[in-house]
């Protein structure tokens, strides 16, 4: 036990002494302040400046009316410009396309001869791509010329137009219908699932990165303590078992501090006054967030950190060189990668089959039960049984990481096989 | 109850059999010297005494009793290759490893500054390992191995790739901790080292012991085939001695060797008819002889 609090203090105290731990957690918690602004820096950059767009006059009077429009509109979006005709369509669009290099207009608007539904088809021709904000105005704005042109010749009274036009209004609302362990409870609005899905996206994001910094930090140092052969000291001072648990353990107190102060750094800007209006502009309420989620996600990185943790310890003690550990942990960081997509693409479709089968493999639960948790509404007997198979495999994996540790110590040169592990694991039995 | 015993102590590496029966026994205040060529099997020994390695078969016994994580406590280990944290300070390291040993912080911190200070290197203290030259690096490694007092010290090459005066400073020590009762397994390839320090020792080829025992004793059970003569004039004729095989001239006499012990009298003899002799004597044979008779001489075959 003394050894144990020994290894701990020594791992910590190197770990808050060294400077690129300092650097990175500095650019870290920068990182995730900037994070944080995003939405209110859009805001800043979002110019309410309308866009100037140009028009031919033509033989309709599209032209006039979509000015009408936009003009009438309270927050002006488009700012036509109607230009007289030319000679010929080509002198026109020449005209058009010198405005569009001096800048005059974004694009122009062209009424074509093929009529469709008793209106011309419109063509928009610009130096952009699909501009999809631009787009929908310019949508919008013609629906509702065609709209009032019908409408004049049907001969329809104000009320009437207005029932006409007035959108079908749709509530999303989610509810549990098992009454499981998620974090549906009594139903949940649009805007509470929308947090819910975006808080679930970012502890996953977190999950996933909490899990594979510290899990390789764990096996470089390991790898490192090897190569500089501190290790033969070491297992001739502490048993192997307390050595690899008093790095793990002390690493995650490492981890778990830099996770606080990056949650506080957030916290810290989300409190700022100028962001909280910028994010109650987006619709988010950051108290729909299911206090139930946070403490999953807690328990989830818990567990999930374990489970890796004890891998990467594994492999650290087989490598001899800090130079070869890369490729020899790539299998595991492929396995945390495809638990990872898995539930980000499982955002989507929580409900699919790969995302329920998964969420019982113990190297992606963490990520994917934790996902269905968020997102959908898992029973209570499966929520269980996946913790139960990733609390038994943390329990199986661990022991076995601490035999090839033991074995693994003390093999150098060449990366051993399979067999040559086989069979140091046996003669370490004692 | 002796400190260290090793009986019939056998490891075998899949088809190779890296230490074959070993049988050692270290008493207190003692130095034992394990030697052999590269890849004798002494590391291998040494591995096993530390309980890095099970041995296949045989037994290891630490003051009587069989390896545990308590023994961890009263062992002492200098590696051959030195393996400090080049990132930590020195301080810092050092009263790590002496907690691990079951020392108290403070204790342990006192401990490293008299040591520090009797190696003359207490500026040390706050220096990063990498800082150091290799040679200083080895000092702070051999406070690491001696800073908890182990009764059971196991040395493995622990002078190698230092000044005179450093292999000094650090022999007074190992001198210094036999003394107040320490048990010492020591590998050298320094052998006037092993005569200096040892008591006993084991020569160890090919994974096999083949000379054990008392210093002293295997020195005068051996026949004395070496004779060393300095005189005034020139003698001749010493080659024409019935059991004289080979005669070396020096600077100021003659280094002979024989065959046959009855032949000194005869070499003796006739130097006396032909000048005065300032030096007539039958050595014993060095451990350099020794060992490159018993490892050496095998590889001949």
């Amino acid at each position: 036990m003394n050894n144990l609090s020994a290894v701990l203090g020594f791992t910590i105290r190197n770990k808050f002494r060294s400077k690129a731990f300092i650097i990175t957690t500095i650019i870290l918690a920068l990182l995730v302040s900037v994070g944080v602004n995003v939405p209110y820096l859009i805001t800043l950059f979002k110019s309410d400046k309308a866009i100037n767009i140009g028009m031919l006059e033509d033989g309709t009077n599209v032209g006039e009316q979509l000015k009408l429009y936009y003009d009438a509109a309270e927050k002006k979006e488009v700012n036509l410009l109607v230009y007289p005709n030319e000679d010929s369509v080509e002198a026109s669009e020449l005209m058009l396309k010198e405005q569009i290099a001096d800048g005059e207009i974004e694009g122009y608007l062209m009424a074509t001869e093929e009529i469709s539904f008793g209106f011309p088809i419109i063509m928009y021709k610009s130096e952009d791509t699909m501009d999809y904000g631009t787009m929908n105005k310019l949508q919008n704005g013609l629906q509702q010329v065609k709209m009032g042109m019908v409408v004049q010749e049907l001969k329809l009274s104000k009320e009437q137009l207005d029932t006409l036009s007035a959108p079908v209004q749709i509530d999303k609302v989610q509810i549990s219908a098992t009454g499981g362990a998620g974090s549906i409870g009594d139903g949940k609005s649009e805007e509470q699932i929308a947090v819910a899905t975006g808080m679930v996206y970012v502890l996953i994001i977190m999950l996933f990165m909490g899990v594979m910094i510290s899990g390789q930090l764990i096996a470089t140092e390991i790898t490192a303590e090897k190569s500089s052969r501190v290790m033969e000291i070491l297992i001739t001072s502490v048993s192997p078992l307390t050595q690899m648990f008093g790095k793990i353990i002390g690493m995650f107190i490492v981890a778990l501090s830099q996770i606080t102060l990056l949650v506080a750094a957030i916290a810290i800007n989300l409190m700022l006054p100028h962001n909280r209006d910028a994010i109650s502009e987006l619709n988010i309420n950051l108290s729909d967030i299911d206090p139930m989620l946070l403490v999953y996600a807690i328990f989830f990185y818990l567990t999930g950190y374990f489970l890796y943790a004890t891998m990467f310890a594994a492999v650290g003690s087989l490598v001899s060189r800090t130079e070869d550990l890369g490729q020899a942990i790539l299998p595991i960081t492929m396995l945390t990668m495809v638990g990872y997509f898995i539930a980000i693409y499982g955002i989507q479709d929580p409900n699919s089959m790969l995302v329920q089968i998964t969420s019982f493999i113990p190297f992606f639960s963490p990520f994917i039960m934790f996902l269905r948790l968020g997102t959908t509404d898992p029973a209570v007997w499966e929520v269980v049984l996946s913790f139960a198979i990733l609390l038994v495999s943390i329990l199986g994996i661990g022991w076995l990481a601490s035999r090839i540790y033991r074995a693994g110590v003390l093999m150098y040169g060449k990366r051993p096989s399979f067999k040559e592990l086989m069979r140091a694991m046996r003669a370490y039995r004692a | 109850m002796l400190p260290l015993t090793l009986q019939h102590v056998t490891k075998v590496y899949g088809n190779t059999t890296a230490v074959d029966n070993i049988n050692i026994e270290v008493g207190r205040g003692e130095i034992y010297a394990l030697l052999g060529a590269n890849g004798a099997g002494k590391t291998t020994t040494m591995r096993m005494v530390l309980g890095l390695i099970n041995p296949d078969s045989g037994h290891i016994q630490y003051e009587g009793k069989d390896y545990s994580q308590d023994i961890l406590k009263i062992l002492g280990y200098l590696p051959e290759e030195r393996g400090l944290y080049p990132k930590v300070r020195v301080s810092d390291q050092i009263l790590y490893l002496a907690q691990l040993k079951g020392m108290k912080k403070k204790d342990a911190d006192h401990k490293l500054k008299v040591w520090l200070e009797k190696f003359s290197v207490p500026e040390y203290y706050n220096k990063k390992v990498e800082e150091l030259s290799k040679g200083n690096q080895q000092k702070i490694q051999f406070i690491a191995a001696i800073i908890h007092n182990p009764r059971i010290l196991v040395l493995d090459e622990a002078f190698s790739g230092l000044d005179p005066v450093n292999v000094e400073l650090l022999k007074e020590t190992v001198k210094q901790l036999r003394d107040e009762g320490a048990s010492i397994v020591f590998s050298t390839h320094r052998m006037e080292h092993v005569e200096e320090l040892c008591r006993n020792v084991c020569i160890l080829h090919k994974s096999r012991t083949v000379l054990t025992g008392n210093l002293k004793e295997i020195k005068s059970s051996l026949p004395k085939e070496r004779i060393m003569l300095n005189t005034s004039e020139e003698v001749s004729g010493l080659s024409d001695i019935d059991g004289i095989d080979k005669v070396t001239r020096h600077e100021s006499g003659y280094e002979l060797h024989m065959t046959n012990p009855e032949a000194a009298g005869h070499v003796l003899r006739k130097a006396m008819e032909q000048s005065a002799v300032q030096r007539f004597e039958v050595m014993e044979p060095t451990l350099n002889e020794i060992f490159i008779k018993a490892v050496g001489g095998d590889l001949n075959e």
